[in-house]
């Protein structure tokens, strides 16, 4: 290391502008930053993308084998009524995969990640020591979370879309109007469970803790609460229910694909709760933890 | 005169444990500053309540006059720090992790990223991923990371931990070219004596949560007052000591295992008049050397006396109240 380099900054030369700059500015560098350390996450970012495309590329694989195989079983008017790979029914069932069942998982995959990713590469201390408030800390880890999320969700979807039309065949292929509602509820399926994510996982600041806590709740205990009629109306606090009323394809049997009947101003409202409660642990716990 | 970091009373316990305990610590701007201890002090601990990074439970601090945690973003934006050892993400380039600083920094801080790389040497490596750095290089980084404050205060946790010789030496150049040709004030926490007394001007010694005395690399070596002590070699022991104990020009003077050991009264200078006196009363004087302190005499002086004490935290308020000594 040199000693002295004639271009290093010095104590004594005039400071340059500090954190007195426009906050929209620091807000974006700090977004870019954390999509960075999302980005360059290789191992994060390849499992996000198998669980969100493999699925489907899966699905249409072996449904154009079945047809190519088997075109009188498997055809339009099949035994089995199955038709060819593409078209609004296996859109449909493409959407569900998505949004309800490995969609999330890649998203959770991402929030968590970006929710412990300073921490436990032991870099939080770094940052608070910038004298930058932990709250704003915590508050760009939210939106380049979600673009990550949002870019791997929409590479699925584009890949559902292109499967349904190429495999269509004879069968009707969704509108313009199906498609951009089901691309909106992918996005809002995923994208809060992708922030739900980076609160729990601030909170907790364990990684396999918060991915554990995500996948059980949202794989086993959500549907099995949700198939308990007993439990009446508390079933409408269950997130995935209240997702799943967004839908724009049915997916069950509450209406709008859930299996609990709710308003629309009921399931936007626990949507909103769910995602107010997390991101306030989350920045609590940010805010207040030993760095 | 100025500090740069100044606390009362500062305390931090963790559960029943007492991590700091009441520390009053007085660190001179535009100084090298150096904070030692045994492992388990409180050293690190005290960095960290610093930095905000963990809240105090009593006491008042003041970060280059900002008082903290209050005022702690004024205070931090010209502050550089490292704590414990310097961590980034691996998977990034080292000019990446400085990226992500600056960002948080703001804007105008990306252009001093470059800038800092030279000045530690890694501009050549700043394209490679941190997961392929040397110890030594990942302490170049967080240096260069300190740098993106444009500090005016720097504080290094065991700055040379993992460094070789060579990496210790240029670290120890690139401490006093901050502090004497860019007017910057280091903190240096360390359990390193040598590297406090070639490095700092100053230094503090900490143990079990008490600042136990703090001073002059010098005042400190000589136990909070200037020491003018001899080593005589002398043929005649009795009558030696008989013929100081009788000389205005010397305090005291006893044996040791070196030979007779004398506190002069006045200036190293009257050394030899302390020589001449021996000589006019018969004794031949086989030796004469002067007493050089160390801090590391001092360090495991005033570290084992706290050894000592029966119970410790009470003992040690006393040691620390006697030997006070502010720089």
């Amino acid at each position: 290391m040199s000693a002295v380099a004639p271009t290093a900054p010095t104590a004594s030369a005039p400071s340059p502008p500090r954190q007195s700059d426009s906050s929209l500015t620091v807000a974006a560098q700090m977004f870019g930053a954390d999509f960075l350390k999302l980005r360059r996450k290789r191992g994060i970012m390849i499992w996000a993308l198998v669980l969100a495309v493999a699925p489907i590329l899966i699905f249409f694989l072996v449904s154009a084998i079945q047809h190519a195989s088997e075109p009188l079983k498997y055809g339009p008017h099949g035994i089995e009524g199955y038709g060819p790979a593409g078209g609004v029914k296996n859109f449909s069932d493409g959407l569900r995969v998505v949004t309800l069942f490995f969609g999330p998982l890649a998203a959770i995959l991402i929030g968590v990640e970006a929710g412990t990713g300073d921490a436990s590469a032991g870099v939080f201390r770094d940052l608070v020591v910038t004298g930058r408030s932990r709250l704003a800390l915590f508050a760009s880890r939210v939106p380049a979370a979600l673009a990550i999320c949002w870019i791997v969700i929409i590479a699925a979807f584009a890949l559902l879309l292109a499967g349904s039309f190429i495999f269509a065949s004879n069968l009707p292929t969704p509108g313009g109007a199906l498609i951009l509602n089901s691309l909106g509820f992918a996005l809002l399926g995923t994208g809060v469970l992708c922030v739900i994510a980076v609160g729990l996982a601030s909170l907790t600041t364990s990684k396999p803790a918060a991915i554990i806590v995500m996948i059980a709740w949202q794989v086993v205990a959500s549907p099995l609460l949700a198939s308990i009629s007993s439990l009446g109306s508390s079933r409408r606090a269950i997130l995935s229910q209240a997702i799943a009323h967004f839908s724009p394809v049915h997916v069950g049997e509450g209406g709008h694909g859930a299996s609990v009947t709710m308003g629309e101003g009921t399931a936007l409202l626990v949507v909103v709760v769910w995602v107010a409660v997390f991101l306030a642990l989350g920045a609590w716990r940010t805010r207040t933890m030993d760095a | 005169m100025e500090f740069a970091i100044e606390t009362h009373g500062l305390t931090k316990r963790f559960g029943a444990r007492t991590a700091l305990d009441g520390i009053d610590l007085q660190v001179p701007r535009g100084s090298a500053f150096g904070f030692l201890g045994p492992n388990g002090a409180g050293k690190t601990t005290i960095i960290r309540t610093l930095l905000g990074l963990t809240a105090a439970n009593a006491g008042t601090m003041e970060v280059l006059g900002y008082p903290v945690p209050h005022q702690g973003a004024q205070a931090l934006r010209r502050v550089g720090a490292i704590v414990e050892e310097p961590r980034f993400h691996p998977n990034l380039t080292g000019r990446e992790n400085l990226r992500i600083v600056a960002a948080v920094r703001g804007p105008e801080t990306r252009a001093l990223i470059e800038p800092a790389l030279d000045r530690v040497g890694l501009a050549d490596r700043a394209g490679n991923k941190v997961k392929s750095y040397s110890m030594g290089m990942r302490q170049r980084l967080g240096v260069a990371r300190c740098l993106l404050a444009d500090p005016l205060l720097l504080i290094l946790d065991e700055p040379t931990n993992g460094l070789d010789p060579g990496g210790i030496q240029e670290f120890r150049e690139m401490i006093r070219a901050m502090v004497e040709q860019e007017g910057r004030t280091v903190f240096v926490s360390s359990h390193l004596l040598d590297e406090v007394e070639k490095t700092c001007d100053a230094a503090a010694i900490v143990d079990r949560g008490k600042v136990i005395v703090q001073g002059s690399i010098a005042e400190l070596a000589q136990g909070g007052g200037v020491r003018n002590e001899l080593i005589l070699g002398v043929d005649d022991v009795e009558l030696a000591l008989t013929t100081l104990g009788a000389s205005e020009l010397v305090s005291d003077a006893h044996r040791s295992d070196e030979g007779l050991r004398v506190e002069l009264t006045g200036e190293p200078q009257t050394a030899s008049e302390v020589n001449a006196t021996l000589v006019r009363a018969g004794v031949g004087v086989t030796r004469l050397e002067p007493v050089r302190h160390s801090l590391e005499q001092r360090f495991l002086e005033v570290t084992s006396r706290l050894d000592a004490a029966p119970t410790g935290d009470d003992a040690s308020s006393g040691v620390a109240d006697e030997e006070q000594v502010r720089a």
